[in-house]
């Protein structure tokens, strides 16, 4: 039986004030078990982001209660949340968030120095292992306007694992990609499940949805819509693409 | 149509661009009120002068005249167009005590005269001729400035009672720079008061033009006719009255220049962020050939708005200001005529400066021609910009926290942002260490040495008396005697003829004695070390044209004795017109003496004044202190008060700098902010981040301040007194002001300044601007 890393119970989410007040998360729970798969899909505009952001603790939330790894972190404090992002999680944005004025690899053990600053070896022979790993090795002394989109994705993920996370949140992490870096970067994320962590991906992109092991469809703030695939459920990729693709068309009707 | 975007553009920034248009109001203020000084000083001395007829030509004289030669002489003259000779009566200044105050301590030559017959007026405040009725008495302005008269007061000297009746312009010996102060009484008391004081006379002339007053100067040599004491001329008596403001209007236009400086600054920062913000959309529009023109228009008229809102401001303001700042001159010169100038020529300052601001914009703009639109477009910067220091590296480093390194490392990879706080810091380090400095040293014994005057400690003037070699030698035998003076010297001033090379005679008073005794400071060349040399003061050098090796021939009793310039000096002392030598010659008379001597311990200077004053009525006492004090006294004081407003203004300027320079890198770097918060850094290590930068520059600037205003500023300070005739120079510095109090007092600003800039950085939500 699977616990949950994240138990996430009607979450309210209210953004504007007055008139234009709108419950932009409306009551939505929302469960993740240990080492899960999960991906985000819905409209534009329709609440993921803001529930990924919501369900991570690093923004907060006007009711409702999320518990992580057994933990009420239901509106942290700042320095609460940057001690559990720093040490249990790991995020992955579309813009690859890196810093100009450090290297790629300086970028990748920036979060895990911090604390650590003795450990300093370690820290880059684990950085080193990670990107060689990822495929970019050789690209450590490099700036970061000197490298791809696709390699700056990679060094954005080896970053977000440099901290062994419990759970790696990514938003749109292929958005920005073609679909062949992005298959690769997807590739990518399927390794790091199968090693364990637990993955939250929000997607526009029926092909990346259809690779984790179930997708939320959420639409005006509600979880509207649901679909697994278990392990032992026989469907290819493009089945499962189809599926997808087909419920995504309802919900947006 | 661009009203909209400029209004936009100024309304997001105004913070940066309210204290941007502050700097240049500031600027314009300061520019505007130093034209108005100049306008009014000048057009002000010129009236007081105008209606004070003030002489071209004086010559002081001592002891018996001959006013029928004067006459004669005068009518030959064809330059002559009026002349007169009054008289001084001069009174030993303990005799005058005006309320309760006794003028003792004073070393002004005090003395009594009626008011001129044909020029040379005493003016009062209305720069009307006075009229004085017996019993009354006007007195200098600076009696009034300092408080030791108020009209309505009993004046007392030699038991004759006066009530003083105002307070009179003396267009010749207004400031505190000339010795001379003249009370004016009416002709039936000065008769009474005349037994009590020794009478000096004024032969003073007006011509009917003045370029003719060098070939004047000469005739009246050549006539020989009396000249026992300093001459003075009218190009004199104008430098004299002007000295004291014009040093203000100096230091003004300096501190406006200073500003200026830093307005410059805060542009330049604040467009090169700009452009750096802006960069994707101006390497957009590159890419699809929209006019650049377009965009550097805008920039450029939001930056016309704030010049000209600054300026405006700044003119404003200098009308309410310069009330202030004219005061002293209303005082000492009254109103002036030609005013309507001051408006005019503050608005072409103003104008300047405004000028020069869009020219300084315009400049920087001309960056947008390197913006590549292929780096815009692909990684929304140049990808010049952060370059990397490869040794500079985290994964290189594990001595330093991490939140110090990233803070040091951003000053480095962008050099030229924090170059403008930088600079800022630099500049005042400087403008808070350099003025203290200035006082230090002129503050210090030693200065007066810059300026003609040996170091000593007491100081005996015997002047208009008759055996002053006599009574010098009965004072240096008493010095000699006495165990707590160190060292004496008598210097004896006569009056030569020197023979120049084109035969023609002049006259030239040279101080005799031992010059090494008390040795003063040489521009060039050193004292004098034979009987075959003299030193020159740097007025008569250059009036002579000579060089330090160059010889003069002096008429010693009759027959030539040449001599060789050995050094040149510069003066303040006797109209700056002196020369100093070492040979004795008992045979010419002696018009005046002065015996120096040095204390075991200076600070017994006032009981042993007033001990050998007692002692020698004839000779004014003074101690070296009260001589520096009453004659470069208002001058040291205004650079104390200019020092410390300085300092005052530069820790201002640093606070506000440090917290605006703050502010706009929080506020650019509100994306790398974000991203670091949501990989689990604190508000706090980010506080740390900008702290750290903040420290770093502010240690390179203090330091690089510290250095260069107690060096460069050195050659500097060196270069404007050299200007006024001084001679090499060096720094007083007090080790712990300049190099502990200053540096400290900066950072502890900088610092607090740096803790409230950073504070909102913690406010930054890594939501807003890491979402998608
Ligand atoms: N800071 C904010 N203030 C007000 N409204 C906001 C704010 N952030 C998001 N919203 C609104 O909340 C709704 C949900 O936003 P969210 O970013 O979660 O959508 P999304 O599903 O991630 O969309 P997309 O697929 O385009 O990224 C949107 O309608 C958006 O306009
Ligand atoms: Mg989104």
């Amino acid at each position: 039986m699977h616990t949950h890393i994240i138990t996430g119970k009607d979450i309210v989410k209210v953004y504007g004030e007055h008139q234009e007040k709108r419950n932009v998360l409306d009551g939505v729970s929302v469960k993740i078990a240990q080492g899960e798969f999960v991906s985000v899909m819905g409209p534009s505009g329709s609440g993921k982001s803001t529930l990924m952001y919501a369900l991570s603790a690093m923004d907060r939330i006007d009711s409702g209660t999320i518990h992580f790894d057994g933990r009420d972190v239901s509106n942290l404090s700042e320095n609460e949340f940057a001690h559990m992002s720093r040490n249990e999680m790991g995020f992955v944005f579309q813009q690859p968030t890196l810093l100009k004025n450090l290297n790629i690899l300086d970028n990748i053990i920036l979060p895990s120095l911090r604390d650590n600053r003795k450990q300093l070896p370690k820290i880059t022979s684990q950085a080193r292992e990670l990107m060689k790993k990822l495929g970019i090795a050789d690209l450590e002394r490099r700036n970061i306007t000197q490298v791809s989109g696709g390699q700056l994705q990679r060094a954005g993920i080896c970053r977000a694992l440099m901290c062994s996370p419990k759970i790696i949140f990514g938003d749109e992490p292929t958005g920005a990609l073609n679909s062949r870096t992005a298959q690769e970067i997807m590739d990518i994320f399927t390794a790091i499940h199968a090693e364990g962590t637990t993955i939250m991906l929000v997607t526009h992109d029926a092909k990346v949805a259809a690779q984790s092991e179930r997708v939320l469809f959420l639409c005006d703030g509600k979880i509207v819509s649901e679909i697994s695939f278990p392990r032992e459920n026989g469907m290819n990729l493009e089945q499962r693409m189809q599926l997808v693709s087909r419920r995504m068309q309802e919900i947006e009707i | 149509m661009y009203a909209r975007i400029i209004y936009n553009d100024i309304a997001r920034n105004t913070v940066v661009t309210t204290i941007t248009m502050l700097f240049i109001a500031a600027a314009a203020l300061l520019v505007a009120l130093a034209a108005v000084l100049i306008i009014n000083l000048s057009g002000a001395m010129e009236t007081l002068m105008r209606e004070a007829q003030t002489p071209h030509f004086m010559q002081m004289h001592a002891g018996p005249i001959d006013p029928a030669g004067i006459d004669s002489f005068a009518q030959q003259q064809p330059d002559v167009l009026e002349y007169q000779i009054l008289e001084f009566l001069n009174i030993e200044s303990a005799q005058i005590v005006i309320g309760s105050n006794s003028l003792a301590s004073n070393v002004q030559d005090n003395g009594f005269s009626v008011q001129s017959e044909h020029f040379d007026y005493l003016l009062d405040l209305d720069n009307q001729i006075i009229t004085v009725s017996d019993g009354q008495v006007y007195v200098p302005l600076c009696y009034l400035k300092d408080q030791t008269a108020a009209i309505g007061d009993e004046l007392v000297v030699k038991g004759m009672s006066f009530t003083v009746a105002g307070f009179l312009r003396d267009s010749q010996m207004n400031s505190n720079l000339s010795s001379s102060k003249r009370f004016l009484i009416s002709a039936n008391d000065y008769e009474k008061l005349q037994e009590f004081g020794e009478i000096e006379y004024l032969i003073e002339f007006r011509l009917h033009d003045l370029s003719r007053l060098s070939a004047f100067e000469s005739a009246y040599i050549e006539a020989g006719l009396e000249a026992n004491g300093p001459t003075i001329t009218y190009p004199l008596f104008k430098m004299i009255n002007a000295l004291s403001d014009g040093f203000m209007i100096a230091v003004i236009l300096l501190v406006s220049l200073l500003i200026v400086a830093i307005a410059f600054m805060c542009i330049r920062f604040t467009l090169l962020a700009k452009i750096e913000d802006d960069y994707r959309e101006i390497g957009i529009m590159k890419a699809i050939g929209l006019q650049l023109n377009d965009i550097k228009k805008i920039y450029l008229m939001s930056y016309a708005l704030i010049a000209v809102t600054g300026s405006l401001l700044g003119l404003a303001l200098s009308y309410v200001f310069k009330g202030l700042l004219l005061e002293n001159i209303r005082l000492f010169m009254g109103e002036s005529d030609n005013t309507a100038l001051a408006p005019l020529l503050s608005l072409l300052g103003v104008l300047l400066i405004g000028a020069a601001v869009m020219i300084y914009v315009y400049r920087i703009l001309h960056r947008f021609r390197s913006i590549s639109a292929v780096e815009a477009i692909r990684y929304g910067g140049s990808q010049k910009r952060p370059h990397l220091h490869s040794r500079l590296s985290l994964n290189q480093n594990n001595l330093v926290p991490v939140n110090v390194f990233l803070g040091i490392k951003d000053v480095l990879s962008r050099k030229s942002l924090y170059a403008t706080m930088l600079a800022v810091l630099i500049i005042a380090a400087c403008i808070i260490i350099f003025p203290q400095n200035l006082y230090n040293t002129i503050s210090s014994k030693d200065f007066i040495s810059y300026m003609g005057v040996g170091s000593y400690d007491l100081r005996f003037d015997i002047q208009q008396t008759d055996s002053i070699p006599e009574k010098a030698s009965l004072i240096a035998q008493a010095l000699s005697a006495d165990p707590e003076v160190t060292a004496s010297a008598v210097y004896t001033t006569k009056v030569y003829t020197l023979i120049t090379d084109e035969g023609s005679r002049e006259q030239i008073t040279v101080e005799l004695g031992d010059h090494s005794v008390f040795p003063i400071s040489y521009a060039q060349g050193s004292g004098v070390s034979s009987e075959d040399e003299i030193a020159l003061s740097s007025i008569n050098a250059r009036e002579l044209g000579t060089q330090v090796g160059d010889t003069l021939t002096l008429l010693l009793n009759g027959s030539p004795r040449v001599l060789t310039v050995s050094g040149i000096y510069s003066d303040i002392t006797n109209g700056g017109k002196t020369a100093k030598a070492s040979f004795s010659d008992p045979s010419a008379r002696t018009m005046w003496a002065v015996i120096s001597a040095a204390l075991d311990d200076p600070s017994l200077a006032e009981e042993k004044t007033r001990g050998y004053a007692e002692l020698f009525g004839y000779a004014k006492v003074s101690g070296v202190d009260a001589y520096i004090d009453q004659t470069f006294g208002s001058t040291i004081e205004s650079v104390r008060k200019a020092a410390g407003a300085a300092a005052a203004v530069a820790l201002a300027v640093s606070v506000l700098v440090t917290l605006l320079f703050m502010k706009m890198l929080i506020a650019r770097d509100r994306y790398p902010i974000a991203v670091m918060k949501a990989l689990g850094f604190t508000s706090a290590d980010i506080r740390v981040q900008y702290i750290s930068r903040s420290v770093f520059v502010l240690l390179i600037g203090v330091v690089l301040g510290t250095v260069a205003a107690n060096t460069l500023g050195e050659v500097l300070a060196g270069k404007v007194i050299a200007a006024f005739g001084a001679a090499s120079f060096s720094f007083t510095i007090d080790p712990f002001t300049a190099y502990l109090i200053s540096p400290l007092m900066m950072a502890a600003a900088v610092l607090a300044a740096t803790g409230i800039g950073v504070s909102r950085a913690g406010h930054i939500t890594m939501i807003d601007h890491i979402k998608e």
